[in-house]
Formats: C-alpha cells, structure tokens, sequence
C-alpha cells in the first residue's frame, strides 16, 4: 500500500519538472495522431524500449553504482523466453512475459551471487565476461536455434493481441508506452523505498552502510534481480516486435554497452536520467545512422560522437545530464540562504 | 468556435483526398524497388559486387542498349506500365537480421516501394521477408541459398537462385565422378583417396545448413565425414579449428565460408601447410575479388558458383553483358553480380507481365512467370516459379556449377569442371599443397 | 596413439607461442594498473592502433612489416600520453564509475574512428619477410615464422620493462609511485610524470604487440574486445601490476586456448570422433572468461599479485 503511495509520489521534484514531464507525458500520448513516418514511429518505440532498459539498470548501475555492462543476456533470456514458448507451446505474450522475467531473475541469483563479491572494475569486467558466455552458449544451444536465432511464426491475423502481433506499430507503440508508464511508477517507488535508501548508502560508502546493518550483498543482489525483470520484460516484447531474434541481436554485447552508457549519460541514479539518455541517443544514433547508412564512408560517426561525449561527461560531470542540470540548480540555490 | 473548426478541418480534409486522388490518378512514371545488401561490414566486397550486377540491370532495362540479345535491353523501362523506369534504393544492412529488418520496414512504408530485392545473407533475407510476408509486398532474391527459405509457405516471397541443396549435391556427384574417371582430364582416383572428408561452415542460417546436407549427403553417398565444424565468419582466428580438421587427415576439406573468414582458412591452411587432395568452397567468400588476390595460393580449389565468365563460351548474352559488366567495374561477372543481375531482371519480366504495380497483380504473376534460359546470363534453363509442393516459390529451373582456379599465363582464371559435359579445361587433381 | 601425441605437441607448442603473445598485449595493462590503480577499457583499441599502423606503413613506406615496430611504439607511446593528459588525469578525481566510463567512452570512441577511417572490413598483412612462411620440425609439427616472431618478441619486451623497471632510476621512481604514492611524492617524484610514463610504456607495449599480430592475425575495428578480456583475464590471473605474473598467466591462458583442439585429439584417441561429436571450438574463449570470473572469486590477487 505504502509502495502504490510512493510510486505516485513526485513531491520531490520542483514544479518545473513536474510540469515538463507532464508535457513530455502528453506528448508521448498523442504522437501516433501526430504526422509522422514509420521511421520516427521505429524510433520512438526504441526511445521508449531503451528507457525501459535504461531504467532497470539504472537501480543496479545508478542507485547502487556498480557499473553493470552486461544487462544484455537478461534482454535475451526474456526474447527467447517468449519465442520458444509461442513457438513449442503456442502460449500467448501475457503468459510468457512474465515467465520470461522469472527465468531472468532466478539466474541473475545464480549469477549475483558471486558476482556481487566483486566490487569497481572487477565487477564491471565480470559482467561482461559473464553476459559472452551465455551468449557464446545460445549461439550453440540448437533448442534456441543456435546462431541462427528463432522465427515467431505468423498467426494470420491482425491484430493479435494476445500474442502481440500487429501490423500497425502504433499498436507495439501504445503497449510499451504502457510499459514505460509503470516503469517509471516503479522506480518512483522503489527510489522511496527501504531498498532505495539502502542502495544509495552502499554507494555512498558501502563500509559504513555494513557497519549501519545492512546486508550489502543481498541489497545489490536484490537490486540486480529488478534490473534484470526490467530488461527481460523488454526483450520478451522486442521478440514479438521484431518476429526474429538471434543471439547477436539480443544479447549481444554492443547492446549491453548502448544500456549503459544511455543511463549513464542522462545521469545514472536519478529518475528522470535515463530516459533523458535514451531521449538523446536513441534519436541521434536513429537519424544518424540512416542518414549515414547510404553513405558508407561515414559509418561509425555516430558512435564517435558518443564516445567523445561520454569522455567528457564521465571527466566533467559524472552524473551526466541530470547532474548538470542539478549542479547548475545546486548553484542557483546557493545563492538563497539555506531554507 | 466549434464549427469554424470543422469546416477548417472538412476543408484540409477534401484538399487531402484531392490531392492523393490526384496521385493515383496517373500511371508511375517511377518503379520503386527497394534493395538490401551487406554493403558494409566482413562482406562489403559481396555487397560491391551484388549493387554493380543490380544496378547493371536496371540501367539495361531502362534503356535501349544495342548488343545485348535480351528482351529487357530492347526497350527503355517497363512497356506494360508506359515506360516507367526502374530506380533502386539501396540499403545497407551490414549483415545483420535486424536491421535489414527495420530496413525493409522502412523502405515499405516510408519509400513506398513496389517490392524488395535482396539480401544475400540467407539470415537477413529470412527477416527481411518475414516482414514482406506481413505487410503483403513481393520480394524476389536472388543470392541468398539456404534451403529453408522456400519451405515457408510465404505467399509473397519468390527465388530465383538455385538453393545448397542442388550444389551440395553436385558437390558429392563431383566426387564420385572423380572415382569413376568420369572428371576432364583426371583418371579415376581410389576411392579410399578422398573418402575421409572434413567440413566447416560459417554458424549462421546459410553456413549450418549447409553443414547438415553435408552430412546428409555424406551419408547418403557413403563418404566418411570426419570432423564437422561450425564457427563464426567473425572470428579473427581459426586455427585451432583448422589443428583440428588437419588432425582427421582428410582427402577432401569442405567450406561454406563468406569473404574474410574464406581467406582466413586459406592463410591459416597455407601457415600449417595442410595437403589435402580436394578444397571446395561452397560459392560465397569463395567466389570474391579479394578472395582471388589471394593468387596462386588459392589455384587448385574448387568453388560451387553460379556463373563463371568462361560462361559466356556457351551462352552469347552471358558474354555480351559480361563485357558491357566489365566496361563498368573493371571485373568480370562472378557469381554474386550475375545473381543479383538476374534477379532484378526477374523483376523486370514479372513487372512487364503483371502490367500494374498492385500487389496481387504482382503476385499473380510471379507466379506464373516462365523465362526462357536464353534471356538469361547464368546457365540455367530458366525461370519458372513452383506454385505447388513443398518449396513455393523456388525457382525449378536452375542449375548450379563448380568451379576451379587455375592459373593461365600468370594470371588466375576460373574454369568449369563440372557439369563434366560444359568443362572447359582440364581439372587439377590433387591439390598442390601449400 | 603417435597420431595423438603428435597433436597434443602441436597444441603445446601453438598454446606457449600465442601465450607469449596473449602476455604482451597484457603487459602493458599492468604496468598502467599497478602504478595508478586504474582500468583501462581501452586497451584492446590501442592494439587494434599498433595493428593498423603495421598493416598502413609498412605499404606506405615500402619496407618490411617488422621494420614498423618502433613507430608502433611511438604511437603507442604518444597515444597513451595524450590518453592520460587528455583524459585519465580528469578521470582519477572522480569516482570509480566516472574512470570505468571514461576509459570505455575511449574505447568506443577509438573502436569508431577506426571504422570511419579504416572502414570495417577485416584486413591483415599480406606482404612481408615473415608473412606466410612456415616451417617443418620433426613429426609433423609445423612452426609459423609469424607466431614464432611475435613470441621472441615477447619474451624481449619483458626483458626489456623488467629491466627498465628494475635497473634504472626512472623503473624505480615508478615502483617506488605505484607502491606508494604519497611517499613517492615527499622524495620529489613526480606523481604526474610517473602517470604519464606509465601510460607511455603501457600504450608502447601493447602498440608494438598489435603491429607483430597483425602479420597473422586480421585486423577490424572490433578486435580490441577479444583483447582487452584476454588481457584483463591474464592481469588478473597473474595479479593486477605483476609483470611476472602477465607472463606466466599469459602462457597459461595460451593453452586454455588449446583446450579444444586437444579435446578434438582425445575424443579422436577414445574413438569418439567424427562428424557428430561435440565441439569446443566455440567455446575457445569462453574457457578463458570463466577463469576471469573464477580467479576473481578464489584468488583475486591472482598468482602473483600484490593488489586487489
């Protein structure tokens, strides 16, 4: 009862934001009516995919600070979660989805477990040493189609909401946004939360957060697990959206990369930050990339240019643009005496 | 307030419909077609060649070209539609599904194409055609050779290549006739010679099925298959594979590689100085331009293809395109170029045939389409599309080749070796070594 | 039974060279990390830069691939320096987060210049005193000039930091930085320079070995990745700043390469090979990650290490 408060519970924030969100909200709710080409209605069903994704890492990578660059085997657990199950079995998306987060989430156990004994860089490397070998393991695995991935038959008809089958994206389009939704209820409610406030200690300090009572390897554990159900929840609906999966587009470790580094630059450990990261590169990469596809000889600018930015934000602000907007904000106040 | 606004709105409403009206109203001067290949990426020496052959093609097609004994270089664009020329829009899908994918989503709503052309990589093209097949746009490849994209049941996807199947089994025919002297130029070879062989196949849809006919066909014409590997066409070290496949002391070493990886097993097999008596390649990386720098090294090996230029020795138009091919890109036709060619010449007939740029007229004549072998560059006997069975929409006229290099006054050429009736020189056996 | 022996040689012998091999690239992974505690992302693309300076120069200036070594290093060298005052400088104020995405946003941003200039297929030395020639030892084994090369040089440029480290004044400025900062800098040595030496040699070294690999190995704007967790899975084996340690951690990882091709002669010994039998050859590097990840666990100061 207290989380279904909090999650509704933006006082926090300044009026300001509240009312751009409020904006971006509406925004987001009437752009199917607005003119639009299928290109921008792919995009922004990939700002709202990678939101999702940028949000779930964040409560490990951002509220826990351990950097996770390896969130990409859970996006595949989900995907082919839900294939192999529409696909052996005939069970519908609603049914899978969840299935597929509860997969996501008994392994990351497995793999947090002794994950999570390992701190900074080490962590960092482990996860993608970790996130390789599942992949490396699909590409054989012939029950999962091997490298050769897996095909969701069609069913004939549309629209097919029980397993999510349309030919119009603005149907995929409302779905996620009703995912995005209650994402970001979540997280509102989970930064309130006891597990919230014991996440920021240990990153805060995490010697003085033990010495406080917290079990610090079961906080991270459980934090991970979240991150983890986020992104296989998108992946089980990436499988239906794209009716083909493969190992290299869904777990691959480029994919896991973007994550982190949209989250990261929107600012890891704010609410609003890794949507305004997704907000910013998904577009960019989108554009850029169509627009530099044609040409060949330019390919790769795109991600030059995210490379050059992610320099500077991690030498000059760390907290990427979030914590920009809330230095310049802190600076603002300083002015006032404090109230 | 109210009424202003719906007049307003029923005003931009009318002007709306006029103006899209007047859009229909007038045949297409333009015929749109939307083609996706690799033209970046491990393969972007594929994708060169495939966009020359296609683009070939339309420039045939839409104009009136003297010295080519085909239909579509008599006339100047598609007669059926008034003239309408052809224009290609070229998408780069870098060999990955998804992206080819999201591109064919693209080119379909957004440039409204009149159909697809595509994509090579048999895993692109399974995607690429899922989407055709969802949205009711005809696609037509005409490179791509994994077996299992005609068993589908798509109604809207049409090959015009013959499929691995064919050329892995005129692979096996190859073998056996070598021990029954049946090879130009070669007395019949023991069979204990080249009974052991070994295979290994790039991972993705087209290389692991064609590991499995090998297998398939290894056991069906009594071949002893050693050592079977699939491996990644990305992997910038195959040596430990190669230890391996030497290690079974193999008669004949079987490929299914694309270009990087295919010179890749090449330097690795130089380094390790294998000597197997036999190496085919299953087309594909095989059959590049930058494969052939390899030069000397590679004379000997056998590829499966679909056109060489020696060809153009049995068949005129192969010959006159080639050299109009050549003119252009400065190399002759090989057998990515010659399929992409032909396949957007199957666009053509089946564009002139259906008259319209609907859909299911589209349709209905691919579907009844029969080009006769003598319009075409590749030797095949035509095109003609199953309606029935288990395999719609393949092409039941093709005919596959194998290839050998072999070096001819210093410079590296590409003979025929089988079918053994169309040889055009004799074949080297064994295999030189490294 | 002969036939088995023989391949298990030939994996010993191709295990100890690419290990050799697998030890430079990590050599200088660990100088960087044992004077200033930081983690490079980017290792693997200064690599794929010593790589593609090779594969240009060599043609550009018509002389062997092997002449073009020094100026690897030198790129290698400046690259790291600029890399350090451009960057790192900045990172090692801030928290760890901040240092793991500033060297992975080089990582990315070098990867991708890469691809724009160089574009992304997959090229390797073609021409070259060495390129291509192998030669026959006793049984059967075959020995590649390149690898042999690569391995000889190897063992050379650990001879030669070991004994830069050890035997002159800078090595020990250095040593004496990495083991004690603070006390370093009351003896008047300059925390800044030894950061920036450290980089220097790090960035040479791995340079020099991407310019020796790519006589053998092919060169793409993705071949960092492979390296960078080779060498973080041998650092960390041989322990984070123990230079004895990336050698010996780097033959061991050399032979867990082989682990599939001696597999492949097992099963061949037992009569279980063939054309179904189980392969290991995807799992080639994924042996080596696990061993990340297990050393990590058991022993995080690895075999030698003096740091966590």
């Amino acid at each position: 009862m207290e989380a279904i408060r909090n999650a509704f519970d933006f006082s926090d924030f300044p009026r300001l934001d509240l009312t751009i969100a409020g904006l971006g909200i509406l925004f987001l709710l009437i752009f199917p009516a607005l003119p639009h080409s299928s290109f921008a209605m792919a995009t922004m069903i990939q700002f709202l995919m990678f939101s999702l994704y940028g949000m779930g890492w964040n409560t490990i990578g951002g509220y826990a600070g351990q950097v996770d660059l390896g969130k990409a085997k859970y996006v595949g657990i989900g995907a082919y979660t839900t294939a192999v199950l529409m696909i052996r079995w005939d069970i519908p998306f609603w049914f899978s989805m969840p299935l597929g987060m509860v997969f996501a989430i008994l392994w990351s156990f497995v793999i947090g477990y002794p994950l999570f004994r390992l701190k900074g860089h080490y962590f960092a490397i482990a996860t993608i040493a970790t996130s390789l070998v599942v992949k490396d393991i699909f590409e054989v695995w012939d029950f999962v189609g091997g490298a050769r991935g897996l095909e969701l038959p069609l069913k004939g008809h549309f629209p097919d909401f029980l397993y999510l089958q349309f030919r119009e994206d603005y149907y995929y389009y409302y779905i996620i946004l009703g995912f995005f939704v209650l994402g970001v209820l979540y997280i509102n409610a989970f930064r309130h939360s006891r597990l919230g406030y014991q996440l920021r200690a240990i990153k805060d300090n995490e010697d003085v957060a033990r010495s406080l009572g917290i079990d610090v390897h079961w906080s991270k554990i459980k934090a991970y697990a979240v991150a983890t159900a986020f992104v296989a929840m998108v992946g089980s609906f990436h499988a239906c959206y794209n009716f083909a999966i493969e190992p290299e587009d869904t777990m691959s470790l480029d994919l896991s990369i973007l994550i982190a580094m949209m989250a990261m630059l929107g600012g890891a450990g704010s609410l609003w930050g890794p949507i305004i990261g997704a907000a910013i590169l998904v577009p960019m990469k989108s554009y850029l990339g169509s627009w530099l596809g044609g040409q060949a000889g330019l390919a790769g600018l795109d991600l030059v240019i995210y490379g050059a930015i992610i320099m500077l934000i991690a030498a000059v602000q760390p907290r990427g643009v979030w914590g920009i907007v809330e230095a310049v904000r802190a600076r603002k106040r300083g002015s006032h005496a404090a109230a | 307030m109210m009424r202003k606004f719906a007049l307003v709105l029923t005003v931009l409403a009318a002007l709306g419909l006029l103006v899209s009206g007047a859009a229909f109203a007038g045949a297409p001067k333009e015929i749109k077609i939307g083609v996706i290949y690799p033209l970046t990426g491990g393969a972007a020496a594929a994708g060169r060649v495939l966009r020359n052959g296609a683009e070939l093609a339309a420039w045939i097609a839409n104009n009136k070209i003297q010295g080519v004994d085909m239909d579509m270089a008599k006339k100047a664009g598609i007669q059926s539609l008034g003239g309408a020329k052809i224009k290609l829009i070229f998408k780069d899908h870098q060999g990955n599904p998804q992206l080819g994918a999201d591109l064919a989503k693209k080119l379909i709503k957004d440039d409204k194409v009149v159909g697809i052309l595509g994509c090579y990589f048999s895993s692109v093209t399974k995607t690429v055609s899922a989407v055709c097949e969802r949205y009711g746009v005809p696609m037509i490849n005409g490179s791509s050779t994994s077996p299992a994209l005609t068993t589908r049941g798509f109604k809207w996807f049409w090959r015009t290549t013959p499929h691995d199947k064919w050329f892995t089994k005129d692979l096996f025919e190859l073998l056996v006739g070598l021990t029954q002297g049946k090879v130009r130029g070669v007395k019949a070879v023991p069979r204990q010679e080249i009974n052991t062989i070994v295979s290994a196949c790039e991972k993705t849809e087209w290389g692991s099925h064609v590991s499995s006919l090998i297998k398939d066909f290894a056991k069906e014409y009594k071949f002893n298959l050693a050592k079977s590997i699939l491996y990644s066409a990305k992997s910038p070290d195959l040596s430990s594979e190669v230890q391996s496949m030497l290690a079974a002391k193999p008669g004949a070493m079987l490929f299914a590689s694309y270009t990087s990886d295919a010179i890749l097993m090449i330097k690795t097999l130089k380094s390790m100085k294998a000597k197997p008596k036999l190496i085919w390649g299953q087309d594909a990386g095989f059959d590049k331009p930058e494969f052939r720098q390899l030069g000397a090294d590679i004379e000997g090996v056998l590829i499966r293809s679909v056109f060489l230029p020696s060809v153009a020795k049995v068949k005129k138009v192969a010959g006159q395109v080639n050299a109009l091919y050549k003119k252009r890109y400065g190399v002759d036709l090989d057998g990515a170029s010659a399929r992409a060619f032909t396949g957007l010449q199957a666009w053509v007939h089946v564009l002139e045939k259906a008259g319209s740029t609907d859909p299911k007229a589209i349709q209905k004549a691919a579907n009844a389409i029969d080009i006769p072998g003598d319009q075409l560059v590749v030797p095949w006997a035509g095109i003609k599309f199953a309606k029935v069975g288990n395999e719609t929409g393949q092409n039941i006229k093709g005919m596959g080749l194998i290839g050998q290099y072999q070096m001819k006054n210093g410079k590296l050429t590409l003979q025929i070796v089988y079918p053994f009736d169309l040889a055009t020189a004799d074949m080297i056996y064994p295999f030189k070594g490294f | 039974m002969e036939a088995f022996w023989v391949e298990i040689l030939k994996s010993l012998v191709s295990g100890l060279l690419m290990g050799l091999v697998f030890a430079l690239v990590a050599l200088g992974l660990t100088v960087i990390f044992g004077v200033m505690d930081i983690v490079n992302f980017a290792h693997g693309e200064f690599l794929m830069i010593g790589m593609y300076t090779t594969l240009v120069t060599a043609p550009l200036l018509g002389v062997d691939p092997l002449i073009t070594l020094p100026i690897c290093g030198l790129v290698g060298a400046v690259l790291g320096v600029i890399s350090y005052y451009g960057l790192v400088k900045y990172l090692l104020r801030g928290p760890v987060i901040a240092q793991l995405f500033g060297t992975f946003g080089l990582m990315v941003f070098l990867r991708n210049l890469a691809l724009l200039f160089m574009g992304s297929e997959p090229r390797i030395l073609h021409k070259g005193v060495l390129v291509g020639k192998s030669f026959v030892v006793g049984p059967g084994l075959v020995l590649e000039s390149t690898k042999l090369a690569a391995a000889v040089l190897s063992l050379a440029s650990f001879y030669v930091v070991w004994w830069l480290i050890n035997r002159t004044r800078l090595g020990k400025a250095l040593t004496a930085t990495s083991l004690d900062r603070q006390g370093a800098r009351y003896m008047g040595i300059s925390t800044e320079l030894m950061n920036a030496l450290a980089w220097a040699i790090g960035g040479a070294s791995v340079a020099i070995a991407g310019g020796v690999l790519v006589n053998f190995w092919p060169v793409d704007p993705n071949v960092g990745l492979l390296f960078t967790m080779i060498a973080f899975a041998t650092v960390a084996l041989g322990g984070f700043g123990s230079i004895r340690g990336a050698l010996f951690a780097g033959i061991i990882i050399g032979f867990i390469v082989q682990i599939p091709p001696v597999w492949d002669a097992a099963l061949g010994l037992l009569g279980l090979g063939g054309g179904d039998a189980i392969s290991l050859h995807p799992f080639k590097y994924t042996f080596v990650y696990l061993i990340y990840f297990i050393i990590m666990i058991v022993r995080p100061q690895g075999l030698f290490g003096w740091k966590q």
